[in-house]
């Protein structure tokens, strides 16, 4: 290919693949890293209501400005961070205690075990997910733990497939049938062969759906059914900023932009962890 | 006049040691060579290099290389893709995968018919042996053997003036391999095209081609007559010579 | 065919069976009684054998099988009991909002589907900057929260320029914001989908052959590679017309769109079970419908798969 052609970034010896699991990585860094010194800001705190300083534009006082009870959603945003990034990562490990055996168990069974277990992770998937959680939520009674479950209940299904696809075809390789062949007992093969070989795709998928479930759970809390009022969480921010949305749209761009920020981090690791794992390079024509 | 032409030509990826260096022979119209070497000694990537098929990083890094008279080192797409077919065509190693899935052989032979300009398919798949029926079939549903004639009917179709035949026989038994050398035989004869017979298998290359160019550790090590290897100062051209001759020797 | 469609349907009931139960189980298991809770949003203070009552109108004193299976029985006769709320019949009531929900979602996935195979093929197709550019537009509309995007567009199309109406009457021209917002996020998401596949097949053997014939990009992508990935294609639509209807409750929210989305809303602040309980298995048969349509594609589109089907 001619210098020239070449985007500039490759020309400066960064793969566009690096560049974007640097970027990924220092966002959540970021938000960790405000997260913990957030107590050292000289903020108000998060539920500190200020009536005279309604809906007030960002100023000195408030640098992002502040809601329709005079709360300063700066103070928010960062108390938010630990409740919207948490609800997303908890519900992801939750879908991963789920998945990872379910899965796995279903891809070293095989025969009708496997058949069973996959029709069970079928009828859940008939279902389309939102849909699924909505009615969990519906349910179990709104609240952010509920609409954690939900979107548990209606993700997993999928993630359960994956992982069992992985463990098949890392079963396939030749190494692991003659790690089982020279006699290795079960657990030796799965733990020493099977589960480094599944790592790094499961690595592309957690980060994916991580970015996914941030999306569905911010907006449960947008449609008030998620996390509820007081609790500072992102897309539950912009739901109460709703009725102000003429004369305070303020209150609308920075919780947008962080759920938008956190969600763009996670799809940027996952898109360039698999960029870096795929060794494969098209023909060109 | 020359048909293929490489002067000096070294592959490889930027910024990393070449893979393949100071590559240079030249064939005229009509005229068969095998390449030979053994397993990574850069055959396969010679022959991607001669159809502009080299998969970035990898690039040619020097040298020339003319096909038809034409020079392609630095040449656009565009330039690549009129090239392709009728110029340079190339058979590949696993005729197995070679082939469009979903779509009849028939169909895939008239795409190279109309890339010729029109051509003559049931001559070409008579020259290969194969029946007309299987115009109407999928690639699944044909046997190793049938896939690479398949390949050979459309190169016979494409009548480009220079016909890479990479490892054509690899993984098939011996009776198919004579049937398909016989058939790459016809094709060049028909068509006077310029053969690059590329394999690991002195045998092989010695009933299709009189002369023979050595590959050893990227570098062209041998140019001379195929059934004088086991003269060459070139050990690696005497130690293939050696084990051919000792395959042959009555066990 | 026919008899291939009627083995696929065939195959398809033990999955039926299971989303009933699940639909019927998760009602039964959920916390709260919907009979107490009725008799409160009548505003009664249960007597004993009000409850006594009641709970033999519902049929909640009978053991859980035999009630899962008066249920499906009235279920196939599209009975899935009344609102608590209203105390209409839940079909009827969902059949009322399903339209504008299946007008939005089947209007966002044209417009996905659209935006998809732009997205997918300029990052395919175009130069390394180009393309790059690409998919870094891709990953930001994947990563917009479709909430927030659907008050930027009102704040700059109905505020700033004045150019939509909000409250609408569920006309055509009121659906463009309410799907445009709907199809942006799903459209980038297949279009990452596209892209994906499409490099893949490049890798393959196939696609060498096709460009040592001499063919341009145009004719192998077309003749070459859309044959084979029309059928992962197709899931993937199904697929995001399920996302596309969940996704729909958000939008419909926000624009005001008369859809179920409304409805689930209000039955969820309600606890209105039976409401949601429907929506679930409405919802739920759309998307089943649209997947089993997907899964003949697929078969259809692979001629290995086509052949077992004709000799069978």
């Amino acid at each position: 290919m001619p210098d020239a052609l070449r985007p500039p970034l490759t020309r400066l010896g960064i793969a566009p693949g690096r560049l974007g699991l640097g970027l990924g990585l220092a966002i959540l860094l970021l938000f960790s890293g405000i997260w913990a010194i957030s107590g050292r800001l000289d903020l108000p705190a998060p539920e500190a209501m200020d009536l005279l300083a309604r809906l007030a534009p960002p100023s000195a006082t408030h640098p992002l400005g502040t809601d329709h009870l005079g709360r300063d959603l700066a103070a928010r945003i960062l108390a938010a961070i630990p409740v919207s990034l948490g609800a997303a990562l908890a519900a992801m490990a939750a879908i991963l205690v789920i998945a990872l055996p379910f899965g796995a168990v279903a891809a070293l069974a095989g025969g009708r075990v496997d058949m069973v277990m996959m029709r069970l992770a079928d009828c859940v998937m008939a279902f389309p997910t939102l849909v699924l959680a909505l009615a969990v939520i519906g349910f179990l009674g709104a609240s952010l733990e509920a609409s954690i479950i939900g979107v548990v209940v209606a993700w997993w299904p999928s993630n359960a497939r994956l992982v069992r696809a992985l463990v098949m075809s890392a079963q396939e390789r030749d190494f692991v049938r003659a790690a089982r062949l020279s006699g290795a007992s079960r657990a030796r093969v799965v733990l020493r062969h099977i589960l480094p070989q599944i790592l790094p795709p499961l690595a592309v998928l957690v980060s994916l759906e991580t970015a996914s479930i941030l999306l569905a759970l911010s907006a449960l809390s947008f449609l008030g059914i998620g996390a509820q009022p007081p609790t500072p969480e992102w897309g539950a921010m912009l739901n109460e900023a709703r009725p102000f949305f003429a004369e305070a749209p303020h209150m609308l761009l920075a919780p947008g932009l962080a759920v938008l920020i956190a969600v763009i981090a996670f799809n940027l690791i996952g898109e360039a962890l698999r960029d870096l794992l795929d060794k494969r390079e098209p023909y060109r024509w | 006049m020359v048909a293929l032409s490489l002067q000096n030509l070294s592959i490889g990826a930027p910024g990393a040691p070449p893979l393949l260096t100071g590559m240079g022979f030249t064939l005229a119209p009509g005229e068969r060579a095998g390449l030979i070497g053994q397993s990574g000694s850069g055959k396969s990537l010679t022959a991607a290099a001669l159809c502009g098929l080299l998969r970035p990083p990898l690039a040619i890094t020097g040298g020339s290389l003319d096909l038809d008279g034409g020079a392609m080192t630095g040449a656009t797409p565009d330039a690549w893709r009129r090239a392709r077919g009728t110029t340079v065509f190339q058979i590949f190693q696993s005729p197995s995968t070679a082939l469009t899935p979903a779509r009849r052989i028939g169909v895939q032979l008239e795409e190279a018919a109309r890339r010729a300009g029109g051509a003559d398919i049931p001559a070409a798949l008579d020259a290969v042996s194969l029946g007309r029926p299987i115009l109407q079939h999928f690639p699944y549903q044909l046997s190793g053997g049938m896939k690479q004639r398949v390949l050979i009917a459309m190169a016979l179709i494409l009548r480009p003036k220079i016909l890479i035949a990479d490892e054509p026989t690899t993984g098939l038994d011996v009776l198919t391999e004579r049937d398909t050398l016989a058939a790459i035989d016809r094709m060049v004869e028909a068509t006077g095209a310029a053969l690059l017979f590329i394999s690991h298998d002195l045998r092989a290359l010695r009933s299709i081609a009189s002369r023979a160019l050595v590959l050893e550790g990227g570098r062209l090590v041998e140019d001379c007559r195929a059934d004088a290897l086991h003269r060459s100062t070139a050990p690696a051209a005497r130690a293939l010579a050696r084990a051919a001759a000792a395959l042959h020797a009555p066990c | 065919m026919l008899r291939f469609l009627l083995i696929r349907l065939i195959a398809t009931l033990p999955t039926l069976l299971g989303m009933s139960f699940l639909a019927f189980a998760i009602v039964a298991i959920a916390p709260g009684d919907p009979v107490m809770m009725e008799l409160r949003a009548m505003g009664v203070v249960p007597k004993p054998e009000d409850i006594a009552a009641i709970k033999a109108e519902y049929g909640v004193d009978r053991p859980f099988l035999a009630r899962y299976v008066a249920w499906l029985g009235r279920a196939v006769q599209f009975d899935l009991g009344r609102s608590v709320a209203t105390g209409r019949a839940v079909t009827s009531e969902l059949a009322l909002y399903l339209p504008a929900t299946l007008a939005l979602s089947v209007s966002a996935l044209i417009g996905a589907v659209s935006i998809s195979l732009g997205l997918g093929l300029i990052a395919v197709m175009a130069g390394p900057a180009v393309s790059a550019a690409t998919r870094a537009l891709t990953v930001l509309l994947v990563s917009i929260p479709s909430f927030w995007l659907a008050l930027l567009l009102i704040h700059a199309f109905v505020l700033e320029l004045g150019w939509v109406r909000l409250i609408g009457d569920g006309s055509l021209p009121d659906l463009i914001l309410p799907a445009l917002t709907l199809s942006l996020g799903a459209g980038a998401t297949l279009g990452r989908f596209v892209y994906e596949r499409v490099r893949a097949e490049r890798c393959e053997d196939y696609v060498r052959l096709a460009i040592a014939k001499g063919l341009g990009p145009m004719r192998i992508l077309l003749a070459h590679i859309a044959p084979r990935i029309i059928g992962p294609l197709a899931t993937a639509w199904a697929n995001t017309l399920g996302a596309l209807l969940g996704g729909a409750v958000i939008v419909e929210s926000v624009f005001g769109w008369p859809g179920l989305g409304q409805l689930i809303l209000q039955a969820i602040g309600q606890r209105d079970f039976p409401v949601i309980q429907g929506y679930l298995v409405f919802m739920g048969l759309i998307f089943f419908a649209t997947s089993l349509a997907a899964d003949i594609v697929v078969v259809l589109s692979d001629p290995q798969l086509r052949r077992r089907l004709s000799d069978a």
